[in-house]
């Protein structure tokens, strides 16, 4: 992985999502929702980018937007080699196939009145010319990669568990064989013990199928588990994008400092020492974001220039892009101070 | 008489309409539509007028009425009188004879037996049979020969045109009705839906409450009638629709009882395809005062009896300031239009019978406001309400749910508050008002209230029956379970006295100076009754429909045969 | 499903018998005779007569059980004979209307079919409208469209069918003459000619209750088009790359069907109940005239056998609707 340098498969540069609000009698357009305002990344072909954040910071948003499930406001989205945010109707139908979702919630996201066997061909009818035995074929092809039992195949989803409905909606997205797939919180409303399940499962088919993934989660712990790097959302921007072991190790952005705080540490001697940071007050509204960065009426740890200047997403060290004062020329003071700080954190 | 009169109408006819006459069934179908749908067409077991109309056109009587009110013979070849010996001296009994050659509308001969079999029908006494008024005083009824016919009464009956005569006694055929007699009559379904008749039309088809269609009748006696070689009855909807069928879209020929608001009226003339043709019968709508105490203090059983006098109305100034406090004309400018006009008799027509009453016609605010002054009634206290003795004047007036009535109500309640009485309506279900149910504290006949305001009428132009409804013996009570027909429990000996004189009477001259003396009894004499509106019946026909003579007295239909298509 | 089928059935009868005299009881209880209609110059007497001759001066439960015992026995076993000519109900007295003295069951025979017909009709029209409008309404919403659908649903819920009816007859009966006002039902549909004379009678009351049915139903749809239009699975269908007309008639429009599918189910008694005033205003004279006529008339055996049959109709069309909604939503399971 670090020999090669591999071209991204998917790049995306500054997207933003806005959505407009309407108020009054008239329904006057009086300002936009920015779920997403400026968000850019890239991830390489048979990697897996993690996407964390907490509700409502934009994240799954990010992920519709890449699929064109909402039409972004602005940015390109180049997925193999096409802008997805600006193709034609019908050229953007044919490129489906490339790319696929898994969606958070299995239940809703399947269409109660269809079978499994309707549910995962439905895309062939649509992008393939195929025989009803052919389809039917690679459809326990799919059930097999995934997982699920044959005798199954004409079962409605209601009648599966929710791990299983995961394993169809997993199916359906491989049905066409894409390159990327959004997981958009695929375990958020699993149990626990399935959680792993369908993880596992996930790497297992990244493994044999190459399959490229962005991987989002508020699951601190799972996206460390599977992600090569991760980018930390706030507010419809991005905190810091690192490698996952360096995020994990020692984050640099405040916010992914107060994020990280909150996760579980299997090992009780180090929960034991860890110092979680409460975060105060709630985030704002991304109707009416704050004028400088995003997280200024959070962090423990803002300045002046925080509440006037928007930090851009600088790497900060090789590999690692981080959004905070701390890091730029303008607030360099803090920004040893803040190492200091994490340095400390370690060695302790 | 009658065969020269209807052979000079008919050369009177010939000589106006030679087109019309040509022959029978040459001008297609004459389409009929009633607001209320035609339930049954056997006039002995409904009382709705639609019924008895429809059924008219197939079933006839003896004899009927013509539109002044005359007698004009149907199945009899002549009307009996005393002069042609038909009426016995002692006026005991009255023979008909039957006109030669009649047919059913089956081609079987109609004979005397048919009548006397309609007699035991009616009389029947579980076939509660709605017309048996029309045989009271009958002792017998029997056939002399095949085409006589004798009624024999219990006693004389100087009125002896009620068997046989008009459309609610018309005669049954025996063969198709034997076994429908007594408590079998409501059951025999067929018979009552598709009597077999004389008349001009036979029943083909009859679907209950909808529609009645009709088949000019082959074996109808005057084989140039009628002009119509069918008809049919539409019924359903309401008085508007039915005029608009005819005056506006030109659907039907004639629309029988099309009483809409004056404005209407004179918009769908205006679209010039049809016309209103009124017929004033004895209707009339009118306030009735309650000369006993309904108050709600009483016990039950006492409320509205003659054991308490009204409080209030008993004082006939009172009544009388009442009565000149209303205009009538505008009543009749706001309710009626065409359909009515103003009166104040209780015996409004035929002229004959009609007492020169018309004292109420102007209204007189400062005269009634004088005589309540008179009486006694004065505002003391100067709410803008008489008052007398701490009782203040204050009057409960109740009528039927209508529009029109409801218009009257507040026209009057405008009037009579001028007056200085404070007044309280009340609108009452038609069905629960005139249901006659005795649990019921709203029906006209209990009386719960001090005025109340209906219509009612003589169905026979001569008014005995009618004016016996307000001797002493027919107020309702619970005694009678609150059955009776004089309202205001109205109770004068010597009214009931004039009234048996009239029974006795024979003398037509001398029955109309009696019937206008009753009448001025309760109307102008004692102001019991205030009538408000004579009330004509409105029909609407077509321009392309001739020879309608509208008739209160009888049928509207009563001389359909005669009717035509105007080319 | 047969099972949970039977058990509904037969929980439904003691119901019905419940239902069925609570009606009774009330019709009885209901102000007004029989004998209100008849002018007031038949005397007192003659009336109490005729009461007596209707058999309506019995006591109130040798009524009901009379009513009862023809409604269940004498009534089926009168059909059983016309059909196969046997004699069971020979010698019985069938259910018969006061107003009238027909068998009531003959009048509502006589009256299904116009009501079936154009109510039917109206309905259908109704629904044909309504379905469009609604999916069309949701899709864009907020639209033009969606705003004049909107318009047109306020419209048919909020004007009377009495004044709508009337306008129509005024604009299309008087002003420009096209249909009639009056309907006849002896019309028989033999040929081209009085079958286009049955669609042109018809037309006016089917535009009029078509406007107040299809205001009704586009509203469900259309709440039920948004409903489904946000939930993920068909965020899924459009990922998977199905065109827009798939995602809208198959994904959002079957699911968005089935709650509609209830509520129409759940209108067809509304049907054989026909429309009161309708009815009356086009002289259509079917089920809903003789209701209003028959309590007009305190006609009690007519009033009380059509509201029976309505409760029966209501009972079997939620039954209906229930076994609908299994049949359409395969989450829905009642064994």
């Amino acid at each position: 992985m670090l020999d090669a340098q591999p071209t991204p498969l998917v790049q995306v540069q500054d997207l933003k999502m806005h959505f407009p609000i309407y108020t009054g009698l008239f329904r006057k357009h009086t300002g936009d929702v920015k779920a997403v305002d400026g968000v850019s990344f890239d991830i390489l072909a048979g990697q897996t980018l993690g996407l964390v954040g907490e509700s409502g910071c934009g994240k799954s948003t990010v992920g519709r937007a890449m699929l064109r499930l909402y039409e972004p406001t602005a940015g390109r989205v180049v997925i193999d080699g096409d802008d997805v945010a600006t193709l034609a109707p019908e050229a953007l139908r044919k490129k489906r196939p490339t790319m696929q979702m898994v969606f958070q919630d299995p239940q809703a996201s399947l269409n109660p009145r269809m079978t499994l066997a309707e549910i995962v061909s439905e895309p062939l009818d649509e992008h393939t010319n195929w025989t009803r035995d052919q389809k039917l074929e690679r459809v326990y092809e799919l059930m097999d990669q995934v997982g699920l039992n044959r005798r199954f195949v004409n079962r409605f989803p209601h009648e599966f568990s929710g791990g299983q409905r995961q394993r169809i909606g997993i199916a359906r997205a491989l049905a066409l064989k894409p390159r990327f797939i959004v997981c958009d919180e695929p375990i958020a409303a699993l149990d626990v013990s399935i959680q792993a399940q369908v993880v596992n499962l996930l790497e297992d088919l990244q493994e044999k199928l190459g399959l490229t993934y962005l991987f989002i989660s508020h699951d601190l712990s799972m996206v460390r588990h599977l992600a090569q790097r991760v980018a930390v959302m706030y507010l419809g921007r991005i905190a810091e994008l690192s490698p996952s072991k360096d995020l994990y190790a020692r984050p640099l952005h405040p916010y992914a400092e107060a994020l990280l705080s909150a996760v579980n540490e299997p090992d009780p001697v180090l929960a034991a020492q860890r110092k979680r940071i409460i975060l105060k007050g709630d985030v704002p509204s991304p109707a009416n974001p704050p004028k400088g960065c995003n997280f200024c009426t959070r962090c423990p740890r803002v300045m002046d220039i925080c509440r006037t200047v928007k930090p851009d997403l600088l790497e900060v060290e090789p590999g690692r892009l981080v959004a905070c004062h701390l890091y730029t020329a303008a607030g360099s003071t803090g920004a040893s101070e803040a190492n200091e700080r994490n340095q400390q954190g370690e060695n302790q | 008489m009658s065969m020269r009169a209807a052979l000079l109408g008919a050369v009177a006819a010939l000589g106006i309409a030679p087109a019309a006459f040509a022959e029978r069934g040459t001008d297609g179908e004459v389409k009929l539509t009633f607001p209320q749908a035609v339930s049954i067409m056997n006039p002995y077991l409904s009382g709705g007028t639609k019924d008895i109309y429809a059924s008219s056109m197939v079933l006839e009587p003896l004899a009927g009425l013509d539109p002044d009110g005359n007698l004009i013979t149907k199945l009899a070849a002549e009307i009996p009188t005393r002069e042609n010996g038909g009426i016995s001296e002692d006026l005991t009994s009255i023979t008909w004879k039957l006109q030669p050659d009649l047919k059913w509308s089956d081609g079987t001969p109609v004979t005397a037996d048919d009548a006397v079999f309609t007699w035991e029908y009616c009389t029947h006494p579980e076939g509660g049979c709605a017309q048996a008024t029309k045989y009271e005083g009958v002792a017998k009824v029997e056939a002399v020969d095949p085409s006589t016919i004798k009624v024999t009464f219990s006693g004389p009956k100087p009125n002896p045109y009620t068997a046989f005569v008009g459309a609610l006694s018309p005669v049954l055929q025996k063969a198709q009705f034997a076994a429908c007699i007594g408590a079998a009559a409501p059951t025999c379904t067929d018979q009552n839906n598709m009597p077999i008749g004389t008349g001009p039309f036979k029943v083909t088809g009859f679907t209950v409450n909808d529609t009645v269609t009709m088949a000019m009748n082959e074996n109808y006696r005057d084989p140039a009638k009628p002009a119509f070689a069918s008809a049919v009855i539409k019924g359903g909807g309401d008085a508007e629709g039915s005029a608009r069928a005819v005056m506006e879209t030109g659907e039907f020929d004639y629309a029988w009882n099309t009483q809409i608001p004056p404005d209407s009226q004179a918009a769908m003339t205006a679209a010039g395809k049809g016309q209103f043709v009124v017929a004033f019968g004895t209707l009339v709508e009118r306030l009735e005062m309650n000369l006993t105490d309904p108050s709600a203090d009483l016990p039950e059983g006492e409320r509205s009896t003659a054991k308490h006098p009204h409080p209030i109305l008993s004082d006939i100034k009172v009544r009388t300031a009442l009565s000149k406090a209303i205009d009538r004309s505008i009543l009749v400018e706001v309710g009626y239009g065409a359909g009515g006009k103003p009166t104040c008799n209780v015996i409004p027509s035929p002229d004959a019978w009609a007492s020169d009453n018309s004292g109420c016609i102007a209204q007189d605010m400062e005269g009634a406001k004088a005589l309540l002054d008179e009486a006694g009634w004065t505002d003391s206290d100067g709410d803008g309400i008489r008052d007398k003795d701490g009782k203040k004047l204050s009057i409960l007036y109740q009528t039927t749910v209508n529009p029109i009535r409801q218009d009257f109500q507040a026209l009057i309640k405008d009037w009579w508050t001028e007056l200085g009485v404070e007044v309280e309506l009340k609108a009452i279900d038609p069905g629960v008002f005139f249901g006659g149910d005795a649990g019921s504290p709203d029906t006209f006949q209990k009386f719960y209230a001090d005025v109340e305001m209906y219509a009612n009428n003589s169905d026979n132009p001569d008014p005995e029956t009618y004016l016996g409804q307000y001797q002493c013996k027919n107020a309702p009570s619970p005694e009678n379970q609150w059955q009776g027909e004089n309202i205001n429990r109205f109770c004068d000996p010597a009214y009931d006295e004039l009234h048996a004189k009239l029974t006795q009477t024979t003398d037509v001259a001398e029955r109309q100076a009696i019937a206008k003396q009753l009448n001025d009894m309760v109307t102008k004499d004692s102001m019991t009754v205030i009538p408000l509106v004579h009330r004509g019946t409105l029909s609407a026909h077509s321009n392309t429909l001739g020879g309608v003579a509208i008739n209160s007295w009888d049928t509207e239909m009563w001389n359909v045969a005669d009717w035509f298509r105007v080319k | 499903m047969l099972t949970f089928t039977l058990r509904r059935l037969l929980l439904a009868i003691p119901t019905l018998l419940v239902i069925s005299l609570v009606i009774f009881l009330l019709v009885d209880l209901a102000p007004g005779s029989p004998m209100s209609e008849i002018p007031l110059t038949v005397p007192p007497d003659v009336r109490q007569k005729m009461i007596e001759a209707l058999g309506a001066d019995q006591p109130v439960f040798v009524r009901y059980f009379l009513w009862l015992r023809q409604f269940f026995w004498v009534e089926p076993a009168y059909a059983f004979d016309s059909w196969f000519g046997t004699t069971l109900a020979e010698g019985e007295q069938r259910i018969l209307s006061w107003q009238s003295r027909s068998p009531v069951f003959t009048i509502i025979g006589q009256r299904l079919p116009q009501t079936l017909i154009v109510i039917g009709t109206a309905y259908l029209v109704g629904i044909l409208i309504a379905l469009p409008i609604g999916i069309y309404s949701a899709y864009r919403q907020y639209s033009l469209f969606d705003q004049g659908g909107t318009l047109f649903a306020m419209i048919g819920f909020s004007v009377p069918t009495f004044f709508s009816g009337t306008l129509f007859i005024i604009i299309f009966a008087v002003w420009l003459g096209w249909f009639p006002t009056k309907y006849d039902t002896q019309l028989e549909v033999v040929d081209w000619a009085t079958f286009w004379e049955q669609i042109r009678q018809m037309a006016l009351p089917v535009m009029t209750l078509g406007l107040a049915n299809a205001a009704a139903i586009s509203r469900y749809m259309r709440s039920s088009m948004l409903d489904n239009m946000t939930m993920d699975y068909v965020r899924t269908a459009r990922a998977k790359g199905m065109s827009e007309r798939t995602v809208v008639l198959k994904h959002v429009l079957r699911n968005s069907l089935i709650p509609v599918v209830t509520v129409i189910a759940l209108g067809i008694p509304s049907i054989f109940g026909g429309a009161i005033i309708t009815e009356n205003l086009f002289g259509v004279n079917g089920i809903g005239a003789a209701l209003i006529g028959a309590i007009h008339a305190s006609d009690l055996p007519m009033v009380q056998t059509l509201a029976f049959i309505f409760a029966v109709l209501i009972v079997l069309f939620n039954l209906i609707a229930d076994i609908l909604y299994g049949l359409l939503d395969p989450r829905i399971r009642y064994d």
